[in-house]
């Protein structure tokens, strides 16, 4: 399973040395810039087509189908009609951190996937705290939401950065906590050590994918997961009938763009790190080429998974989101890593 | 005035004999200070002096039992201005008095209501916008409905419809630009939700101060959505005008209860007898209007709840849709139906019978399902009842001061109807259910929704059942009514039915003319809104949008 | 817990159903029923210029224009102004002005809206359908009516 990172690969197939530092620089920006490619059409066609599609078939409805097969081109027609928007500049927004805001949210995202492993070859860098490394930069986008919340000189922006931390903070720990049981399973952080601890058959057909080991931590990870995205029933950063619109009340046109494909990304950035360590990454029947494929099908999963919670889940409030953070949460997931270590210690 | 909750044994209470209420009685309690009495169509006046307001009302609600102030009614004769406090009761509302306080032409002055009910608050404020009668002793006496720069009052006689009303820059200055941080409290915040604003459902404007996410006080402001509805109803003829206008009232598919309201004004002030065939034409429609608005109350509440626009909002729109095309089939329009007439409605079943029968039967069959179907989406959900139980609690009492009706009230525990209690239509016919839940939360009102729509449905199936027999040489649509209406002079009436959100009454004083000379709305939404800031007072924000959905207020009705 | 999942269980049913509830307008034209008040049709034919119409509209959409003998000159009507309430259908003695079924009429300003006496015998009939004859069965129909010979009064 375990196969060259992408920028050898890259450097390989153009018959440059590998072991060349500007080579490998070059190489590096090459691989990011087509797994940043691979995500963002991803993103496009979630944003304004598959979100719509999926909500429609909840809702008894049809959704976009007039321009293109399946209303496809509005993707196209979505693109040109938020870009050709003015860009609205609020009197008194406090200028350079309301602009790095939206570029901040985006790129956070962006940044977790250098080191996922998604399958055909397809692996940036696999550094060796691998797991930590994509917590901490999916986490820099509350940074971006306090930013984007506290600039826009807005009110709501303003309850809307502040729900935002608060629901970081009550959610990152318990994430964090159970994504540590499945290091304790696989004794690495190391996203490819994590995939390949998966490989093994737990019983007949099944493999051992941690979502079949522990089921409950998975659980506890999609939950969590949930609030850490912002979707139903934990999107009260945004809570369209309450503070309006958020953190991004105030942002139009280009901005806007990019906050919502942040989200979007962050969205599959979650998928990304729920299919590596519960689902088995890239693994699924079929040669191992396909890998991609199945990693991409576990991600949409991912995806349609929060679609579903947010046509029949309400929104739980602050008040309440903290709690279940902190009361709930918190104790069930520091249960799940004890017993996942005294179980994991017994056994080995 | 004492505070306890007036008994609701009503032997205790004065004026109370076996058939009805005895007028001399309660002029009796009253003594001296009821200066005349008048003979209004649904009950008898009292005039009193306008400094003698709150000692006579709180002797009628604490003695009397009229608990129940359901509407103040303001206008100006040649001679003087009149302000008129509809009395009933929640127990009985067939028991009615109307306390006329007459206030001088130069120096309108009378003492506010206020201080004893709680809904006058908001009721004399308009008449002081509206009219132009000072109420002393009120609490914030200031516009309600216009804006605060408007001059002169627009209902008064004197006032010219032709003068501009300037507001100047400085009175129309953003209201954001200054720091709206209290002195008393440095750690509080201003936010304006609304006018616009995803979940006031449509333009009202909230003003409210927030301690963290807490509500430390909040303001309802009204009048965005004023359309000088009581002036056109005072500019069209009984006969033909007036009626299209109810629909745009509550617009949101309530239209025929609307209608209804004035209908039935209108015919008892006219003496006008409704065949029997007619009325039960009119309770069929008038429950699959008020299915199709509890359906929009749902779905809205829902999306106030839930978020976005989720699976519930669709589902309950999609079966509203049903409704509205029984309706359509029926009045031949989906919201301004413009169905009833004085006398009857405009048409008889839709021919073939039986094919409309069919379609009214195939929905009600499917609506337990669909009732269920909901039960499963939105009260089985555990975070639903999280969010609702417990929060935006209303009390009886509460319920009581602000004149709140409707599921608002039931939903507290008051029953109170007007279907059953001051029966009209064809309602003493039919078997059906006045739902009622004790909780007074958020809950509570959605729960009572969802009742309702049941028993409409039984309603209907009754109604329909009576349709499909009735004898086709029998089937009156319209009473004979003449093509030009007069009133006799200076008849005053007011009347109210049970509309989707409560009482909707109607008073109308007629001059002899073929146009009233006063028509005063009595909108249950208006009255409702104002018990918001004591639902919501120390909840979250989320907790009072949440309130504001469950009140289902359309501010088409609440502005008029 | 149970309750969130049979929530998340319905809309799951939902989806999977295929259901939908869309009126794909305007490739598909939507029902209507026939008793549906759209846009004013006319007769120049049938009017006796009686001016009913005129007085009972609730908000002066209608403006009759005649000469001193009382010939009718003019008849215009304000379809975006219009409430469609019918009052004018119903009190006209000879059914001169009735609401068709057609809701389709766009404009580019509000004053093309203004429709006068041509533009008004002009107005399509909906799919065929006559309203008086699906409104009162036993009211003459005049859908197959030319605009021949106009006879003034």
């Amino acid at each position: 399973m375990q196969s060259a990172p992408l920028p050898e690969t890259l450097a390989n197939l153009v018959g440059l040395d590998p072991n060349s530092t500007p080579v490998m620089i070059v190489m590096s920006l090459v691989g990011a810039a087509l797994i940043g490619t691979l995500m963002m059409t991803n993103t496009a066609l979630a944003g304004p087509w598959a979100k719509r599609k999926i909500t429609a078939a909840f809702t008894d409805r049809i959704a976009v189908d007039r321009i293109g097969p399946y209303g496809l081109f509005i993707i196209v027609a979505d693109a040109v009609r938020l870009l050709s928007k003015e860009l609205i500049v609020p009197d008194g927004v406090d200028r350079p951190a309301w602009d790095l805001a939206p570029l901040v949210i985006a790129s956070s995202a962006l940044l977790g996937f250098a080191v996922i492993p998604m399958g055909s070859g397809i692996h940036l860098a696999d550094p060796e705290v691998g797991l930590a490394y994509v917590f901490a930069t999916a986490s820099i986008a509350s940074v971006g939401l306090v930013m984007a919340g506290y600039a826009s000189n807005n009110k709501y922006s303003f309850l809307g950065g502040l729900r935002a931390v608060a629901q970081n903070v009550a959610y990152e720990i318990p994430l964090i906590l159970t994504g540590a049981s499945v290091v304790i399973f696989a004794g690495s952080l190391q996203m490819s050590e994590i995939v390949a601890a998966q490989q093994q058959a737990l019983i007949g057909p099944i493999p051992s994918w941690y979502a079949f080991v522990n089921p409950f931590a998975f659980v506890l990870f999609m939950i969590a997961n949930l609030a850490e995205v912002g979707r139903n029933p934990f999107d009260i950063p945004e809570a369209p009938t309450e503070i309006v619109a958020g953190y991004q009340t105030e942002y139009s046109s280009v901005y806007f763009v990019l906050i919502y494909l942040g989200e979007f990304i962050h969205i599959f950035l979650g998928g990304a790190i729920i299919a590596t360590i519960f689902l088995g990454g890239p693994a699924g029947p079929g040669p191992a080429s396909l890998g991609i494929v199945w990693f991409l099908v576990k991600i949409w999963g991912v995806f349609l998974f929060t679609q579903w919670a947010r046509s029949a889940v309400p929104r739980v409030r602050i008040d309440q989101l903290i709690e279940i953070g902190w009361k709930g949460m918190l104790v069930l997931s520091l249960a799940n890593l004890l017993l996942t270590a005294v179980i994991v210690g017994v056994i080995a | 005035m004492s505070l306890e909750k007036p008994t609701p044994d009503t032997a205790t209470e004065v004026g109370v004999t076996e058939d009805g209420l005895d007028y001399d009685a309660l002029a009796d309690l009253l003594g001296g200070h009821v200066l005349d009495r008048e003979e209004h169509v649904n009950a008898e006046g009292f005039v009193i002096r306008p400094d003698e307001v709150q000692e006579v009302l709180s002797t009628l609600k604490n003695e009397a039992g009229f608990d129940h102030c359901a509407c103040v009614t303001a206008q100006e004769y040649d001679d003087r201005y009149e302000s008129i406090y509809h009395l009933r009761k929640f127990d009985d509302p067939t028991q009615e008095l109307s306390v006329v306080v007459p206030t001088t032409k130069d120096d309108p002055h009378s003492e506010s209501a206020a201080r004893v009910y709680d809904t006058a608050d908001w009721h004399e404020r308009e008449a002081y916008d509206l009219v132009g009668i000072d109420y002393d002793d009120h609490p914030d006496l200031r516009r309600i409905l216009l804006p605060e720069t408007w001059q002169g009052h627009p209902l008064s006689q004197d006032y010219n419809q032709d003068q501009p009303q300037i507001v100047t820059l400085r009175e129309n200055a953003n209201p954001l630009e200054e720091d709206h941080r209290s002195e008393d409290d440095p750690d509080t915040m201003f936010v304006n939700i609304g006018p616009h604003h995803p979940a006031t459902h449509g333009v009202l404007h909230v003003k409210t101060v927030l301690d963290g996410e807490q509500i430390a006080d909040i303001e309802p402001d009204i009048g965005y959505l004023h359309r000088c509805e009581e002036q056109m109803c005072q500019q069209g003829t009984y006969r033909h005008q007036i009626m299209p206008y109810p629909d745009r009232w509550d617009y949101v598919s309530a239209g025929i209860l609307n209608e209804w309201a004035y209908a039935r004004a209108a015919e008892d002030l006219a003496d006008i007898e409704v065949p029997e065939y007619a009325q039960v034409i009119r309770t069929m429609s008038a429950e699959l209007c008020r299915i199709a608005a509890h359906m929009l109350a749902l779905g809205t509440f829902a999306l106030d709840v839930f978020g976005d626009f989720t699976a519930i909002f669709q589902y309950a729109f999609r079966d509203r849709e049903v409704v509205q095309n029984i309706l359509e089939d029926l009045t031949g329009q989906r919201l301004m139906f413009n169905y009833l007439r004085l006398g009857g409605v405009a048409w008889d079943l839709p021919e073939p019978r039986e094919e409309f029968f069919e379609k009214t039967r195939d929905f009600l069959d499917d609506l337990p399902h669909k009732l269920e179907e909901y039960h499963d989406l939105i009260t089985g959900n555990e975070i639903f009842q999280m969010r609702c139980v417990d929060t935006g609690v209303l009390s009886e009492e509460m319920v009581k001061q602000y004149g709140a009706t409707g599921p608002v009230a039931r939903g507290s525990g008051v029953d109170y109807d007007l279907r059953r209690d001051d029966p009209y239509g064809y309602y003493d016919e039919l078997d059906w259910n006045v739902v009622t839940e004790e909780g007074g939360d958020n809950f509570s009102r959605v729960l009572v929704r969802m009742r309702e729509v049941e028993e409409s449905a039984r309603i209907i199936e009754q109604c329909v059942d009576l349709l499909e027999q009735w004898p086709e040489d029998e089937r009156e649509i319209q009473a004979n009514v003449p093509r030009t209406l007069r009133p006799d002079p200076d008849e005053e009436i007011y009347r109210a039915v049970e509309g989707a959100k409560g009482e909707l009454g109607i008073y109308i004083r007629s001059d002899g003319t073929d146009k009233p000379a006063r028509f005063k709305i009595r909108s249950p939404c208006f009255s409702n809104l104002q018990t918001l800031p004591e639902m919501s007072q120390g909840e979250y924000v989320p907790d009072m949008v949440a309130s504001l959905g469950s009140l289902d207020i359309v501010l088409g009705e609440v502005d008029r | 817990m149970i309750g969130i999942l049979k929530s998340m269980a319905t809309t799951m049913k939902h989806a999977l159903d295929g259901e939908t509830f869309t009126v794909e307008y305007p490739d598909v034209a939507p029902e209507v029923s026939p008793r549906f008040r759209g846009v004013h049709k006319w007769s120049q034919e049938r009017c006796i210029w009686c001016r009913q119409c005129e007085n009972v509209c609730p908000n002066n959409t209608i403006q009759i224009v005649m000469d001193d003998q009382r010939n009718g000159e003019q008849y215009n009507l304000h379809i975006g102004q219009c409430i469609y309430c019918r009052l004018c259908e119903e009190v006209c003695p000879t059914d001169a002005i009735l609401l068709t079924q057609n809701f389709e009429f766009t404009a580019d300003t509000k004053d093309e809206f203004a429709y006068d006496k041509e533009q008004l015998k002009n107005v399509p009939w909906y799919k065929d359908i006559d309203p008086l004859e699906s409104r009162e069965p036993d009211r003459g129909a005049w859908i197959g009516e030319g605009d021949g010979e106009v006879d003034y009064q």
